[in-house]
């Protein structure tokens, strides 16, 4: 690929917003077959929203066990609690950059598909976005918020604030599940606790452009 | 000459298992071969030509105007988006508990199971309850073990299997049906367990993918402009289950009153004879596979019903079938693994010779042979890696098929010894 062409498509990947990356991402679940792009748009909006407004509770309840003077600060924004990280490869192949996984509490990085990310991040001139180790710190931050959604109780807030209805029977209304609104939530709490300018979604758009030619062998 | 036709056999399912042949033309040239060494003439009464080859293409034409049925009901389980309207319903309620998810997702597989089986099941549970498990954070093996899981459950009440078995082994259909009934339990209780177990032992995934799109056939499209289908259309897989099980009506009728009972709650008047007409080819080139495969079954178990090969394999197999209920149930249990990677006990290949000889030798009789062709085909259709279902199901989610039915076997093979023990209960 002659360098006009790359520095083409890293403009054409930047050009497009996050929230539409995160429609994108949407779209692409089978669920989601036929769904209006602007309702698909709107659920991105909120569930980055949501990432977000996380971020800053877990950054708060952070400072606020340091600056008490706790010995072993709790509730790292980045890594979450006593989650387990093991490093692996193979990810570039498999198509993944993390893995959380409940039992045991594991993140599995794949750095194969970090070191990547970061060369795609120098290569297309991002490094403003991005800066150096952000991509591995990003990733074990989305983990840790699957982590968190696993096992706390702020799903039911995300329900509430998509609004999306499953059932309703006269005044009785049942929220609907939003099938990856938690993976656009933890993108934007990554993006947030590590003071990246875009969000992570356009890192996965450049790794899934790199890796197309490859697979069309 | 039993010893020549046991070796034929083992040569076919070698040629089988190492893919030189197709099975379906494995299994036509073992029939035409079995009947030569049986000393079969070339034409007349028990002849190669007009007895296994002219009587026995036809032998379960039933079957195949079923297996038709049934893959015409599932192309329009597909187009009018019911299949997905299912899956999506019980994602939106429950996507929250994973658990929940898988075991709706189950039951959507469990319902399709009993309209139609293999790829094309798979691919209507699947093609929307895969992902929608992966991401809920199901692992991706417990996701395609779960779709599999839910289409074996439904398996003793898919219509067209009852008539496979009521046209292969000579049963009437109630027969068929009875032994179905009670080999449903095992086959219900596995499937949830296998959801509850796994889901506990393996918990929750989720991953940062950046390879997440999945190709949009043309199908998919139309479903998409349609979007969900109305509730009452949501009941269509049991309509043929109801009419047959609960109102006794014939199979090919009972798959028919789904077909139309689909179509008149889907599709606005004007749109249906095209539908109908789009969907029944559709049909047909999914059923082709199985009709071809039964075209072929046909043939083999016509000529190991010919008096010679009758008379050569009798004291063969008789030697070496247990008759004591207990030596019955471990022996075949223990055996189960020969109904995988193809081999000599799958009932889709040389399992139904096996069957057929089992019955004309008058070794068992032939509702205990049902016990066994049954129990088998639940292994059968959930954890054999060459079948078309499981390599689906597995290259859809992911993971390979090994893995897949390395996890799904104890589960199955607890299923075929609850159908064996039923059967050393009750038809020994």
């Amino acid at each position: 690929m002659s360098p006009l062409t790359a520095a083409r498509g890293a403009a054409g990947l930047a050009a497009v917003d996050d929230i539409e990356y995160g429609a994108r991402f949407l779209g692409t679940l089978s669920l989601h077959e036929g769904r209006d792009p602007a309702l698909l748009r709107h659920w991105a909006a909120v569930a980055a929203e949501f990432g977000a407004a996380l971020a800053g509770d877990a950054r708060a309840a952070h400072a606020g066990a340091a600056n008490a003077g706790a010995d072993s600060v709790q509730g790292d924004p980045v890594r979450g609690d006593s989650v387990r990280v093991v490093e692996s490869t193979g990810g570039l192949e498999r198509g993944l950059l993390a893995r959380y996984t409940s039992r045991p509490p594991t993140i599995e990085l794949y750095t194969d598909s970090v070191d990547a990310a970061e060369r795609l991040v120098r290569a297309h001139g991002w490094r403003e976005w991005f800066p150096a180790g952000s991509v591995r710190a990003a990733a074990l931050a989305h983990e840790a918020v699957h982590e968190r959604l696993h096992h706390g109780s702020e799903r039911a807030v995300l329900k509430q604030a998509l609004g999306h209805t499953a059932l309703r029977l006269g005044r009785l209304r049942v929220l609907a599940h939003v099938a990856g609104a938690e993976e656009l939530a933890a993108h934007a709490y990554a993006q947030s606790v590590c003071g990246l300018g875009r969000s992570p979604l356009l890192l996965s758009a450049a790794l899934a452009a790199s890796a197309a030619p490859a697979r069309e062998k | 000459m039993g010893i020549v036709i046991l070796i034929i056999m083992a040569a076919g399912v070698a040629a089988m298992l190492t893919k030189k042949l197709p099975t379906a033309f494995a299994l036509v040239l073992l029939g035409v071969v079995i009947a030569f060494v049986a000393g079969a003439p070339l034409t007349g009464e028990n002849s190669v030509f007009d007895t296994v080859l002219q009587e026995g293409a036809p032998m379960l034409a039933a079957t195949m105007i079923a297996i038709l049925l049934g893959s015409w009901l599932g192309k329009l389980l597909d187009e009018t988006g019911i299949a997905g309207t299912l899956v999506r319903k019980i994602v939106e309620f429950g996507g929250d508990r994973p658990t929940v998810v898988a075991l709706g997702v189950l039951a959507v597989s469990t319902l399709i199971g009993t309209v139609t089986g293999s790829a094309p099941a798979a691919m209507l549970a699947g093609i929307i309850g895969i992902p929608a498990m992966i991401a809920v954070g199901i692992p991706k093996v417990t996701a395609a073990g779960t779709i599999l899981m839910g289409i074996a459950a439904g398996m003793p009440f898919e219509l067209p299997i009852w008539q496979f078995f009521s046209s292969a082994l000579e049963l009437p259909v109630p027969e068929v049906r009875g032994f179905m009934i009670k080999l449903f339990p095992f086959a219900l209780f596995a499937a949830v367990m296998f959801v509850l177990v796994e889901s506990r032992r393996r918990g929750v995934e989720h991953a940062w993918a950046f390879r997440t799109e999945t190709p949009r056939t043309k199908a998919g499209k139309r479903r998409a402009r349609l979007g969900d289908a109305p509730w009452y259309a949501l009941l269509t897989p049991v309509v043929p289950l109801v009419l047959a099980l609960g109102f006794d009506i014939a199979i090919i009728p009972s798959l028919l009153a789904g077909v139309v009972y689909a179509l008149v709650t889907t599709t606005r008047p004007r749109d249906m004879n095209r539908r109908l007409l789009r969907t029944l080819y559709g049909g047909f080139e999914v059923a082709a596979a199985p009709i071809t495969l039964f075209v072929a079954i046909g043939i083999l178990l016509a000529a190991v019903k010919l008096p010679g090969a009758v008379d050569a394999l009798a004291p063969l197999v008789k030697a070496v079938s247990p008759q004591n209920p207990v030596l019955f149930v471990v022996v075949f249990t223990v055996l189960v693994p020969l109904c995988l990677y193809r081999g000599p006990l799958n009932v889709y290949g040389l399992g139904a010779g096996i069957a057929g000889v089992l019955i004309a030798a008058g070794i068992y009789p032939a509702v205990a042979v049902l016990g066994i062709t049954a129990s088998y085909n639940q292994v059968f259709g959930v954890a054999d890696p060459t079948s078309t279902q499981t390599v689906w199901s597995a290259q859809y989610a992911g993971v390979g098929p090994q893995q897949v039915m390395a996890r799904t076997l104890p589960y199955v093979w607890f299923v075929a010894l609850g159908g064996f023990c039923v059967t050393a209960a009750t038809a020994l």
